[in-house]
């Protein structure tokens, strides 16, 4: 049934009857596969995305070889999409730029955090099919990823957890504007201008900032502030996960 | 098809030739002990995993294969085509719906053979795979193959003269390849399938067809009120070896197999169990490396063949003696009939395999 | 697959050496750019950048097409990226590298996304025919840099380009030839230019416009497009080490002041490409007097 959105905006509630700082329900489950290394399968409200990491194995030939840059493994992100996984039927070609810049993402980001100087002359290779897409796309892979590299059990400096946020809609009461938005779903990314930032550990310490829209710079300053908070709060949970999964072997 | 390199085991003639041989006695010791000829490996299912898709499932087995299905429907627009006697269906059908069509006997009858092959579409997706290689199209043409075969499917996705459903299948197998997945993938569907639920139509006839927003009044695709329908086709793997029929055989089992049969099956209330397809598979056991036997080999006191011919003529000799020779395929009629006749008799393979998915669907 | 030489260890130390003692290799302050060079070729829509070493040359073309079935009242706009082998042995026709596939991404979000050219501007008749504007972005050295380059280049040329008039008649379109009808200029709502930061040690130095030795040392980019009244159309940071959430916001101060300069230098240079053009003006043209 569709919600009943009337008296949202007097309450200033969102489309789906969220607070401006509220994330969606983050579901995560880690050893989905008793086939890979490492897998997991994360769901940031309806945007579902499962993982899994081969590796560190030795690399296709030709690769990994050669250069001073075997003294690391090499990272590689393959992301498919699932035809079903969007509101209408598409084949996303592979070699799509806008699918290729996100597994550029992802591989700049993990091989600075990953202790890849432990694995020279070897290939770590991490698996992404989206099952579902509504908005966070980007966050829900590098959550994803963090996670099912943990199972897999390749070291790593600390969590990298993302977010996404948006700049709060000009309306004529809130002249300067209200809070910025947290954990975007698919409707409120195609209207707001969004960012995604990806944080390591609890700090400030910015991994990824990505942003494709245009928005006045004084707005930047909030969006990533509130971003930084929600990227901590995913990191409690994602934490909460992976101990929970431990307490099995405890 | 020639099965692709990652189906291949690694076994030796000497362990190839002791699983022929345990599953060759009566009764056969399959790999897994505990399990009979019949016996299906375990697996997890779940269905309506999807938010985003009309119909969905996931089964994962124990050995960690795991497959999921998306159906997704659009309504597209049909090709404008000349049916011979079309003028004189159409006032038919007009006046049924006068009789008011509340019935789906009566609806099914009006469609009946207007739909088309085109308007089902099956991909499958095999990680380390390419889309046009050979196992995901050979999976893909299968699985269509058996979907189309008995018409029923497509009739039911005709809305009128100009418009259709056009079903998306999207098959994915999550875990790399560690068995034979044709099976595995032709449940997964079938459970999807199951659960597939299509708006409800609310404009009549020719119109440009409306739905109905409520969800909840969506009808199923294969529906219960449709009882009578026969259920989606699921394939089952049958091989033999020797005398015996094995069921849902391993990776390992595969490796010796005789033969191997798939056979689409289907069941409906009135009817039964009753098959679909049966297609033959190329085992991968046709490319395992044969044993070299003690009278053959120098190293042992034998004679190195000094033809081929010879070698042929002494290879002929040692088919009983226990020495592994690649079998050359085929299958002796009987064996082919005694898994027809597993299969469809009541209680057979067909129903306890479908059974065994509606569960899943009501829990 | 050819690849990018790979830096000497000695080089990359020397190079993160002088850093940290406040030193650029060419001398330069960390914030600011190489010297830019812009000109302009004889045609309209011609743009020929040089940053240091790099240059980078931006042509536009324009021709009428039919529009996108669900863009019926949108021209076209498509950038075309291409690195020929000219500028770097690294790069290889026909096979995109990551940083051919990244460059077109940060000029499609930066020039298209952002909507710098008013694209409704370009359609003649609704659902029938537009313009298709096409930028042609030509690599022809490369020396780092090459985002920010790029794109000055086709901001440039978009400025200078003059597309041909049309009249319109219900269903008919002419177009008018350059000696027809004076060519109209394109509607550009605003001019977003890129300002890549490199940055070392931790994210404690950061570096504008890093050239291709000081690029081979960093620990990661961030590239900031902006325009000069402070709007952020982009900011892309893929990864690489970690940086402060407060330097970032920094960086977007340091951009908007770079970003003004860039523009007033556009500006000036089309300004003077202009009084190049038209000596004397319409006036002269038309002018009865005949040399005797």
């Amino acid at each position: 049934m569709p919600l009943d959105t009337s008296t949202y905006s007097l309450a200033l509630l969102r489309l789906d009857g969220r607070r401006w700082n509220e994330l969606r329900r983050l579901h995560a489950q880690i050893s989905t596969q008793a086939a890979a290394d490492g897998s997991s399968y994360l769901e940031m409200g309806n945007t579902k995305v499962l993982c899994t990491v081969s590796g560190p194995h030795e690399g296709k030939a030709g690769g990994a070889g050669g250069g001073p840059r075997s003294t690391q493994a090499k990272i590689e992100v393959e992301i498919s999409f699932a035809g079903f996984s969007g509101v209408e039927r598409k084949k996303r070609q592979a070699k799509d730029k806008r699918t290729s810049e996100m597994s550029h993402t992802l591989t700049q980001s993990l091989a600075a955090l990953l202790l890849t100087h432990l694995y020279p002359h070897s290939t770590i290779t991490i698996h992404l099919s989206i099952l579902s897409q509504d908005g966070s796309l980007l966050a829900a892979c590098i959550n994803a990823a963090t996670l099912a590299l943990i199972d897999a059990g390749i070291p790593m400096t600390d969590y990298l957890c993302a977010c996404t946020t948006a700049a709060p809609p000009t309306s004529a009461e809130t002249e300067a504007g209200g809070d910025p938005l947290l954990d975007l779903n698919g409707q409120e990314e195609q209207e707001l201008p969004f960012l995604t930032v990806a944080t390591v550990g609890k700090g400030h310490a910015v991994s990824v900032l990505i942003m494709e829209s245009r928005v006045r710079m004084e707005k930047v300053e909030g969006m990533l502030a509130v971003g930084v908070e929600g990227c901590k709060r995913v990191r409690e949970i994602l934490d909460k996960v992976v101990k929970e999964h431990g307490k099995r072997f405890a | 098809m020639a099965p692709p390199p990652s189906l291949q085991v690694n076994l030796s003639p000497a362990e190839l030739s002791f699983i022929r041989s345990s599953l060759a006695q009566t009764p056969p010791i399959r790999l897994d002990h505990a399990k009979g000829p019949k016996d299906f490996r375990s697996m997890r299912a779940e269905c309506d995993v999807l938010p985003g898709a009309n119909g969905s499932a996931r089964i994962a087995l124990e050995d960690g294969t795991e497959a999921l299905v998306g159906v997704k429907a659009e309504v597209e627009k049909s090709q404008w085509r000349p049916v011979p006697g079309e003028s004189a269906r159409l006032t038919a059908a007009g006046e049924v719906t006068m009789l008011d069509v509340d019935d789906a006997a009566d609806k099914d009858e009006n469609t009946k053979g207007k739909g088309q092959n085109s308007w089902v579409e099956i991909s499958v997706e095999v990680p380390g795979f390419r889309d046009d290689d050979a196992l995901p199209v050979f999976l893909a043409a299968m699985l269509t193959e058996t979907l189309l075969a008995s018409g029923e499917l497509k009739d039911r996705l005709y809305i009128n003269n100009r418009f259709h459903w056009k079903l998306y299948v999207d098959v994915l197998l999550l875990s790399p390849l560690l068995s034979y997945p044709l099976s595995l993938l032709s449940m997964t569907t079938h459970l999807a399938l199951l659960t597939t639920r299509l708006p409800a139509l609310k404009s009549e006839k020719d119109e440009d067809p409306l739905f109905d927003d409520d969800w909840d009044a969506s009808v199923q695709l294969y529906g219960k009120e449709r009882q009578q329908i026969e259920k989606p086709p699921v394939i089952v793997l049958a091989m033999a070896v020797g005398s015996n029929i094995i069921f849902d055989p391993s990776k390992e089992e595969l490796a010796v197999a005789d033969a191997v049969l798939a056979v689409a099956c289907t069941t409906s209330a009135n009817s039964g169990g009753r098959i679909v397809s049966i297609r033959t598979v190329d085992p991968p056991s046709h490319l395992t490396p044969p044993g070299v036997p003690n009278a053959m080999n120098s190293a042992t006191g034998g004679k190195v063949p000094t033809s081929s011919a010879d070698a042929l003529t002494q290879r002929e000799l040692l088919s009983n003696s226990g020495v592994w020779t690649p079998p050359r395929g085929g299958m002796k009629r009987s064996l082919l009939s005694g898994i027809v006749k597993m299969v469809v008799e009541k209680g057979g393979v067909a129903e306890e395999v479908i059974e065994a998915l509606q569960r899943v669907e009501i829990g | 697959m050819p690849r990018e030489a790979e830096i000497s260890v000695n080089e990359r130390e020397f190079i993160q050496q002088a850093l940290r003692e406040n030193t650029r290799l060419d001398g330069r302050a960390f914030d600011t750019f190489r010297p830019l060079e812009l000109t302009f070729g004889d045609e309209y829509g011609v743009a020929d950048v040089k940053l240091g070493k790099t240059r980078v040359i931006a042509r536009i073309s324009v021709e009428v097409t039919a529009p996108l079935p669900e863009r019926k009242f949108d021209g076209v706009f498509q950038i075309v990226t291409e690195f020929s082998p000219m500028a770097s042995p690294a790069f290889e026709v026909g096979r995109p590298t990551d940083a051919e596939v990244i460059l077109a991404r940060i000029l499609e979000k930066a020039i298209r996304r952002s909507n710098a050219l008013d694209t409704e501007s370009l359609c003649i008749i609704a659902g029938l025919k537009v313009f298709h504007l096409r930028a042609d972005v030509h690599i022809i050295d490369h020396d780092g840099g090459l985002i920010d380059a790029s794109c000055i280049a086709v901001m440039a040329a978009l400025q200078h380009f003059r597309r041909p008039d049309v009249i319109v008649e219900g269903e008919k379109a002419t177009v008018l030839s350059v000696r027809e009808r004076e060519p109209i200029p394109l509607s550009i709502l605003h001019t977003p230019l890129c300002v890549t930061f490199s940055y070392y040690e931790e994210g404690e130095i950061f570096l504008v416009d890093a050239n291709l030795a000081e690029e081979q040392v960093r620990q990661g980019e961030i590239i900031i497009t902006m325009n000069r009244h402070g709007e952020v159309c982009q900011i892309a940071k893929y990864g690489g080490a970690t940086v402060d959430a407060l330097s970032l916001l920094n960086c977007n101060n340091v951009a908007l002041e770079k970003v003004k300069d860039m523009s007033k230098f556009i500006q000036e240079r089309l300004e003077a490409d202009a009084k190049r053009r038209d000596a004397g003006g319409l006036m002269a043209e038309l002018s009865a007097e005949n040399d005797r």
